[in-house]
């Protein structure tokens, strides 16, 4: 691997000064599994890492009703899978994280680095997408938010400026949410996605979100809008898949062609609304 | 720059200096000749650099040396205890749970990691907590059945 100076900041503050004077060519480092793999792939130089696990708090994981679920930019996907609150009010993040790699993996990949990232086939980044997260964020000027809406910006872009570090994310709190998460991949294990989808009903809503379908993972407005109020028929799900599909537009590569992935981005939208009929 | 770290290896304190750019498996295997783990692909896809750390296993190739500043680490060599063979190293032999072998330190801290959080996981857990490491010998069989030994043994001794 290329030299790098490495850096392991006691305050938030100190990492965001660190980040701010390297102007872009320092990277932080979270979990690394996809820092380092990258670092040792060659397609990233990076002149120094801010390893953001020294920092007290970040690590943490809390829930209550009126705060709804705060998840520490340091919790790796292992503490999610198994976080007693998580399991009970949010089973969807739960399922999604536990797609993500390894076990090995999974002991340092965080969900923060997964959504910071910005790949668009981040397992974890359509559940937050349909729950509506707030990502929270400590910049040059202070702490501030930024909705998972407006998060993703391109492939490999979020919406974050230099000196930047994400501190959590925030979940608000959902008296009923039903439906899960849908990974289709060419393995069980250790695969990514080719397609993933987050179908839920969230408080008497539907929502849904897509993974690896366009450069960022994406809602799909349009068949959310058409089933506002709609009691879920047959007839309505051909249209509303139908409606879903119009926003997508995904690439061929590796994993899949792109007229494959748009028939799984059908089957995947289509099979969630029906579970959710009952 | 070098850093210097402190950390626990196979029960040992131990002070060291790194260089950043050094993974931990790179050190364990270079610095302290401990050649058990494996570098197979390098980027935490094959499993042949299992190691613990903190009682959990991870992938030492994606995991910098600096980063193991203040932690435990236990490798496939500091399973025996007084040259006794741990009882999931026994069972590999007794199953013949390997072929070529270089897949095998990362099975076993794959699977003594599962066994000292859950003493008696079921098949299908055995198998989820190995699905991180490759085996391009064996077909898992044996592997999955040397485990469930253990697991077995650890039951009926309650
Ligand atoms: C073998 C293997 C299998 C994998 N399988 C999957 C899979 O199935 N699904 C999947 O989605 N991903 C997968 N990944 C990718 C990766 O594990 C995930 O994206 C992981 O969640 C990244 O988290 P991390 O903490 O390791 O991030 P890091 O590698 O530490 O960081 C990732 C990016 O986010 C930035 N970052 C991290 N934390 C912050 C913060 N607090 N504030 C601002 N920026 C930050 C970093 O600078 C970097 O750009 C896999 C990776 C490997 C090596
Ligand atoms: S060498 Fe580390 S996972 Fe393959
Ligand atoms: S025994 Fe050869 S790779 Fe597993």
């Amino acid at each position: 691997m290329k030299d790098f100076l490495y850096y392991k900041p006691k305050t938030i503050e100190e990492a965001c000064e660190i980040l701010t004077r390297y102007n872009g060519e320092a990277s932080i480092l979270n979990g690394g599994t996809d820092v380092i793999v990258r670092i040792h792939d060659g397609l990233n130089h990076p002149k120094a890492l801010v390893d953001i696990k020294g920092i007290s708090g970040l690590k943490t994981i809390s829930f209550s009703k009126e705060d709804g679920l705060v998840l520490g930019a340091c919790a790796n996907m292992n503490a999610v899978i198994n976080h007693k609150d998580i399991l009970e009010n949010y089973q969807i993040i739960a399922e999604a994280a536990h797609t993500v790699g390894s076990c090995q993996v999974r002991n340092r990949a965080t969900i923060i680095g997964n959504i910071t990232n910005a790949s668009p086939l981040a397992d974890t980044a359509t559940p937050l997408l349909a729950l509506d997260a707030v990502v929270e964020v400590f910049g040059v000027e202070g702490p501030r938010e930024i909705s998972i809406n407006d998060f993703f910006v391109f492939v490999r872009r979020t919406s974050l400026k230099v000196g930047d570090v994400v501190t959590a994310v925030k979940v608000p709190y959902y008296k009923e949410l039903k439906g899960s998460y849908q990974k289709h991949s060419r393995r069980d294990a250790v695969d990514l996605a080719t397609v993933c989808a987050s179908v839920l009903m969230v408080d008497g809503e539907i929502k849904i979100a897509l993974g690896s379908v366009a450069p960022t993972p994406i809602r799909c407005r349009k068949a959310e809008d058409f089933l506002r109020g709609k009691k879920l028929t047959e007839e309505l799900i051909k249209e509303a898949t139908h409606r879903a599909l119009e926003e997508v537009s995904p690439i061929s590569d590796v994993r899949a062609t792109k007229e494959y992935r748009e028939e799984i981005a059908r089957v995947l939208v289509s099979r969630g609304l029906r579970d959710l009929m009952g | 720059m070098k850093h210097k770290i402190n950390f626990i290896l196979n029960n040992e304190e131990i002070t060291h200096e790194v260089a950043a750019n050094r993974t931990l498996l790179d050190v364990i295997r270079e610095d302290f000749d401990l050649t058990g783990a494996k570098e197979g692909c390098g980027a935490g896809e094959c499993g042949a650099c299992t190691i613990l750390v903190d009682r959990k296993p991870i992938n030492a190739c994606l995991m910098l040396a600096v980063e193991a500043d203040g932690k435990e680490i236990l490798t496939i060599e500091g399973l025996s205890v007084n040259n006794k063979l741990d009882q999931i190293q026994q069972a590999f032999i007794d199953h013949a749970a390997l072929q070529c072998g270089y897949c095998t330190p990362g099975m076993i801290m794959s699977g003594k990691a599962l066994l000292m959080d859950n003493p008696s996981p079921t098949e299908e857990e055995v198998k989820e907590a190995i699905s991180g490491n490759l085996c391009r010998c064996t077909g898992y069989k044996k592997i999955v059945e040397a485990i469930m030994e253990v697991a077995d043994k650890t039951n009926s001794a309650r």
